[in-house]
Order: C-alpha cells, then sequence, then structure tokens
C-alpha cells in the first residue's frame, strides 16, 4: 500500500461527500413534485407522455398496486428485450457486423439480466449483439431498471414519512420523473465527459487492422493434428459505447459493451475516467441518505445511515487493497522477473488480471465500490484477486448491497436492516420498537424476515446443486477446490444480488447456469421487493407517535454503530461457512504453498 | 418452441409474484391501520 493510492482513495471519497447533499437535494425536488431549474424543458415531455399513455399523474397507489405495477412493467421489458435479441438477426438495422439472433436461453438470461439490474453477461458482447439490440434493448433497459428502483425507495421512504396514509405514490410518475429528471440529464452531460477522456461513440462496422508484428499460433485440429495460424490482422470493435456506459455506471448497471467491461481501453480509457466510473456509482445511492433525511424530516438520520455506509465501504476497501498489495506467496522469490514488492517499474503486489494504468489501489477501489453496489462493472478481474481480495467482493454482495448499494435498491435494503435493528433495539431495552415515531410490529417484522431469508435460500440452494452436479455444475469450472466453490458461489450470489459482476473462470452460458441464473435473478429482485413494500405500505398506514424518554433516536453515534453490527452480524451467520469453505480456506492453502487447476 | 417456454416462464414467474404479493398482503390480515 502506498501513500498515493490512499490520497486518491481519500479524493474519491471527499468527491462523494461533495455530490451527495445537493444531489440528495435534488431529487427530493423531483419526486415530491417542486420546482427545479430543468421544468421548463422537462414539464411538457413529461405531461406529453402522460398524455400519450393515458396516466393520470395525480392518482395515489396503495403498496399492492403500486407493487403490481412494477411487475407488469418488468414483465413487459424482459418480453420486448427477449424478442429483439431473438429477432436481430433478421433485422439489419444497425447491425453491420450481421450478428445472428441470440440464442434462446442466452436471450432470456440477458433479459431477465437486464431488467432486474444485474447485468449478468453470459457472453462476449461485441460478437453476440447488434448495435441495435445493445441501445434499444439493453441500454435502455439501464435506465429503466435503475429508475424502477429509484421509485421503490422514494416509495419507501413515502412508508416511513407518510402518517395515516394508504398510500405509498405513483409507480408511472416515480419512474417517469427519475428517468427523465435525474438520469437522463446526467447521463448526457457524463457521456460527453467520457468522449473527451477516449471513450468510443459511433455506429460504425469493426475495423480490421494488420497487427504490427504477426503471430504464430498453433493448435490442434478437428482430426486431432497440430495446427498452424499466422494471425496479421486484428478486428477492433468499435459501437455507441459512451451513451451506454454513462447510464451502465450511473445506474448501477453494470453490464459492458465489450466483454473486458471498464477494463477495455474503449470503455476506460484514463485515470480520469475511472475516477468518474468510480464517483458515478456512488452517487446516485450516496444522495439517497440525503433525501432519506430530508423527506423524513431527520437530515440527523440521513447521516447516521450514510456513516454506516462508510464505515462499511472502508472496511472493504482497506481489505482489498492490502490484500492486492501483498506478493503472490507461490510467486514470489521464484522468478526474479516478477516484480511483486514495488519497484520503480512496478507498483508491487498482485497485477494478475488488472490493467497498469490503474494499478492496484483503482483496481482494489473499483473492486469494493462496484460490489458494494449492485453495479457489477470491473476494471480488473475478480477472479485473479487474491483470495482474501477476492472475499471483499462476495462479502459485500452478501450483506445486502446495502453499502450505498444499488441505486434505490439499495437505499430500500439498507431501510429493511434498519427495521431490524430498532426491533433488536426495542428488545435489549424491553420497550415497543418505534423507527421515527412509528411502532414497529409483527407484520412489519415478519416481512423483513422474509426479505432477507430469499436472499440466501437462492444463493446457497443453487450453489449446492451446482456443486454436487458434476454434468452440468463442476464441469464449467476453470478451477476445482476452493476456488472453484468461490467460482459458483461468486455466481449465484451475483446473480441474486443483481450485481452482475462475475469471477469469471465459470463458464456460465450453458443451459443449467443461463436457466438458474435467470431464476435467481428474477428472485433476488422481485421477490424481495414484494415484502419491502408490503413493510412501506404497512409503515405509511400507521401515526407518528411523538418522541419519547423510551424512543431509541436513530441519529446518533450508537445507532450507527449498532446497524452496522447487526448488518455484519446477519451476513456472517448467513454465509460464513460458505466463505470459509470457499476464500477463507483458499488464502490458507494458498500460505501453505497448495493451489488447484 | 423454445420461445414459446421461456415466454411462458416468464409469464408463470409474474403471476407467481402477483400472487405472493396478495398472500403477503393477506398476511397482515383485515384492519388497514392496525
Amino acid at each position: 500500500m502506498t501513500a498515493n493510492g490512499w490520497l486518491q482513495i481519500a479524493v474519491f471519497f471527499a468527491l462523494v461527500l461533495l455530490t451527495a447533499k445537493p444531489l440528495g437535494l435534488y431529487m427530493v425536488r423531483v419526486y415530491e413534485r417542486q420546482k427545479t431549474l430543468l421544468d421548463p424543458v422537462l414539464g411538457p415531455i413529461e405531461r406529453l407522455l402522460y398524455r400519450l399513455t393515458g396516466i393520470d399523474a395525480n392518482a395515489e397507489m396503495r403498496w399492492t398496486e403500486y407493487g403490481a405495477a412494477m411487475l407488469i412493467f418488468s414483465l413487459a421489458t424482459i418480453l420486448l428485450t427477449y424478442a429483439i435479441e431473438r429477432l436481430q438477426g433478421a433485422i439489419s438495422l444497425l447491425n453491420p457486423q450481421h450478428l445472428a439472433g441470440v440464442e434462446p436461453y442466452l436471450a432470456w438470461n440477458t433479459a431477465v439480466s437486464f431488467a432486474t439490474n444485474t447485468n449478468w453477461q453470459s457472453y462476449v458482447p461485441e460478437s453476440t449483439m447488434s448495435y441495435l439490440t445493445q441501445m434499444v434493448g439493453l441500454a435502455t433497459h439501464n435506465f429503466w431498471s435503475a429508475a424502477v428502483g429509484m421509485a421503490l425507495a422514494i416509495a419507501f421512504i413515502r412508508g416511513i414519512s407518510r402518517r395515516e396514509s394508504k398510500t405509498l405514490g405513483n409507480f408511472w410518475v416515480d419512474l417517469t420523473r427519475g428517468t427523465l429528471w435525474v438520469l437522463l440529464p446526467i447521463s448526457i452531460v457524463y457521456a460527453l465527459a467520457l468522449v473527451s477522456q477516449g471513450v468510443v461513440q459511433n455506429l460504425k462496422p469493426y475495423d480490421t487492422v494488420k497487427v504490427i508484428e504477426p503471430q504464430t499460433v498453433t493448435s490442434t485440429g478437428t482430426d486431432g493434428k497440430p495446427v498452424t495460424t499466422t494471425i496479421s490482422t486484428q478486428t477492433i470493435a468499435q459501437g455507441p459505447v459512451a451513451s451506454q456506459e454513462a447510464i451502465k455506471m450511473l445506474g448501477t448497471n453494470g453490464g459492458g459493451f465489450f466483454n473486458a467491461n471498464s477494463a477495455h481501453p474503449f470503455e476506460n480509457p484514463t485515470p480520469l475516467s475511472n475516477l468518474l466510473q468510480m464517483l458515478s456509482i456512488f452517487l446516485i445511492p450516496a444522495a439517497f441518505t440525503v433525501a432519506l433525511g430530508k423527506m423524513v424530516g431527520s437530515p440527523g438520520h440521513g447521516w447516521a445511515v450514510f456513516a454506516a455506509m462508510t464505515l462499511l465501504w472502508f472496511a472493504g476497501v482497506a481489505t482489498c487493497y492490502w490484500a492486492e498489495s501483498q506478493p503472490n506467496p507461490l510467486l514470489h522469490g521464484v522468478d526474479q522477473r516478477v516484480v511483486q514488492m514495488g519497484a520503480a517499474q512496478s507498483s508491487g503486489g498482485n497485477m494478475e488480471g488488472k490493467e497498469v494504468r490503474f494499478g492496484i489501489a483503482n483496481s482494489a477501489l473499483f473492486t469494493t465500490v462496484t460490489t458494494d453496489t449492485s453495479c457489477g462493472a470491473v476494471n480488473n478481474m475478480h477472479d485473479s484477486l487474491m483470495p482474501l481480495g477476492g472475499l471483499v467482493p462476495l462479502s459485500n454482495i452478501h450483506l445486502g448491497e446495502i453499502i450505498f448499494g444499488g441505486v434505490g435498491s439499495g437505499m430500500f435494503g439498507m431501510l429493511i436492516f434498519v427495521i431490524l435493528t430498532v426491533f433488536i433495539a426495542g428488545l435489549m431495552v424491553g420497550r415497543t420498537p418505534e423507527y421515527l415515531g412509528k411502532k414497529v410490529e409483527a407484520f412489519d417484522v415478519q416481512m423483513s424476515m422474509l426479505y432477507f431469508l430469499i436472499f440466501p435460500i437462492v444463493i446457497l440452494g443453487f450453489s449446492a446443486i451446482a456443486v454436487l452436479a458434476p454434468s452440468f455444475g463442476t464441469s464449467s469450472l476453470s478451477n476445482h477446490g476452493p476456488h472453484g466453490l468461490s467460482q459458483i458461489l461468486y455466481a449465484y450470489t451475483s446473480a441474486a444480488g443483481n450485481n452482475g459482476s462475475a469471477f469469471a473462470g465459470l463458464n456460465a452460458n450453458t443451459h443449467w447456469y443461463n436457466a438458474t441464473l435467470g431464476i435467481t435473478m428474477l428472485a433476488g429482485r422481485f421477490l424481495m421487493i414484494v415484502p419491502m413494500l408490503a413493510v412501506a405500505g404497512n409503515l405509511a398506514t400507521k401515526k407518528i407517535a411523538p418522541p419519547s424518554l423510551g424512543t431509541f433516536p436513530v441519529n446518533t453515534p450508537l445507532f450507527t454503530s449498532l446497524l452496522v453490527g447487526v448488518i455484519v452480524i446477519v451476513g456472517a451467520l448467513t454465509f460464513f461457512p460458505a466463505l470459509s469453505l470457499g476464500p477463507i480456506l483458499e488464502h490458507l492453502l494458498l500460505r501453505s504453498g497448495v493451489s488447484f487447476s | 418452441m423454445s420461445d414459446l417456454i421461456f415466454i411462458a416462464a416468464s409469464l408463470v414467474f409474474f403471476i407467481v409474484a402477483v400472487v405472493y404479493l396478495y398472500g403477503c398482503k393477506s398476511l397482515k390480515g383485515g384492519d388497514d391501520n392496525a
């Protein structure tokens, strides 16, 4: 670890802190339909959209109606994207590479993946998806799935702030306003900033160039005999990358235009573009804490939640940065050409799978940020992380992606933890738990527990089946032993958390993985949202009691500490056994000189 | 044929999700203001 590395991490966090408040207050104005600077431009567009779709913008919805509207919308977008993927081969528009239609298993997995804000990619985008599919099928989903998450978080906050109300707002209005007022304007400016850094934005066919030094490659032919080929040209993929990249990060979607994601020089060319990408992942989730404080009338509560998120973020980035700064014990000292302890020519540590232009600090920070949230974009390969470095992204997702979290989903996930924390605090002192003046009752806790239970059930259930099935589960692995377990566990964890990053090394483009990961993504999104909305709807109906001596304050360091404690304990109790057989065992074996191929 | 299976599977999941939603509501019982 270096002072320079820590300085860059500190600059990143300072920018998050600086942007959280103005954006959070702006978002409150947007969702509360107060005046904003963008009204003259966006107001007429919004009204036109309502007129065309027949939406009554003043109609309020109960939580069941809000949830049903969200489910219908998500189903429609899944079917639309599925159709576009399947038909892309028959549509010549924006398909200069003449790519064929996507096969059904993969098309369904991808449609579900983008609708759930997961953006898990079992395919190589530049050789599978046409520009039309990328722009109409996938990039639009990046806006929609993010706007859905933001709408749900706002609905939850309204549930807390409203008194004796049967409604949580209007899903269609929240969806529209989140897209028009928040995501679109920022994405436009952000995409132009990325273009200034060298991110490509065009609709050209791919370039073919001559390589400077032709390479001779020997492989095994279909008849089993060696075949020697000389490679003298290279295909360089192009496309409308910047416009997709902006919302990919801002909406914590994470699906790359290219297979290498944010490690690709056309997606993330410079240290500045890298900083912007990391900042944009935390931008809206951090602002949501300010919006929470403002809307519930307790700014201190918003900052207490922000502090809890910050503590967990710092623990993750410090661990990952430390782990990746260590030399690999199996390489260190074996070959003097492998510089692992830092030198004038090398930043030292584990540089496998990392871009030299980002180095250890910015790779560790990116890994932590992308898994604190539901983003899943990567600027380095997580499969190449040291075992304890890989433990960090896994644990971040296992905690529920509430460390700032996905846009909206991080906030409502954290608020469910707040409910649980308040409940436990109430039990500790023997009083009826209250959250900001609202009594937390049996139904709220039942629904919160349902929310918590679905997550491990799908992850551990499908992982267990895959581990026990050599024909369709472990046959996809590139490594066996504890690292292989980590690869499978990471895939289902990423899918259930709607993260989308991959440990790589696992070939997930099989019928089993495409189908089960799709189911996991759906369960991890929608089966968790429903009980969350039930809690929100129930809270909205309650009276707000004035604070008394017995009220547990939720704007103090004690609350923050208790909240962090509850999050860590719930996560550890649920996933530590699996983690101990994966990255932790791998770490211990690596120290003993054992590795697995 | 595969297309029909995946479209049907998506529909089934979301129908189950709506049933699940109203199932959660029924757990709450009668009084909305309880």
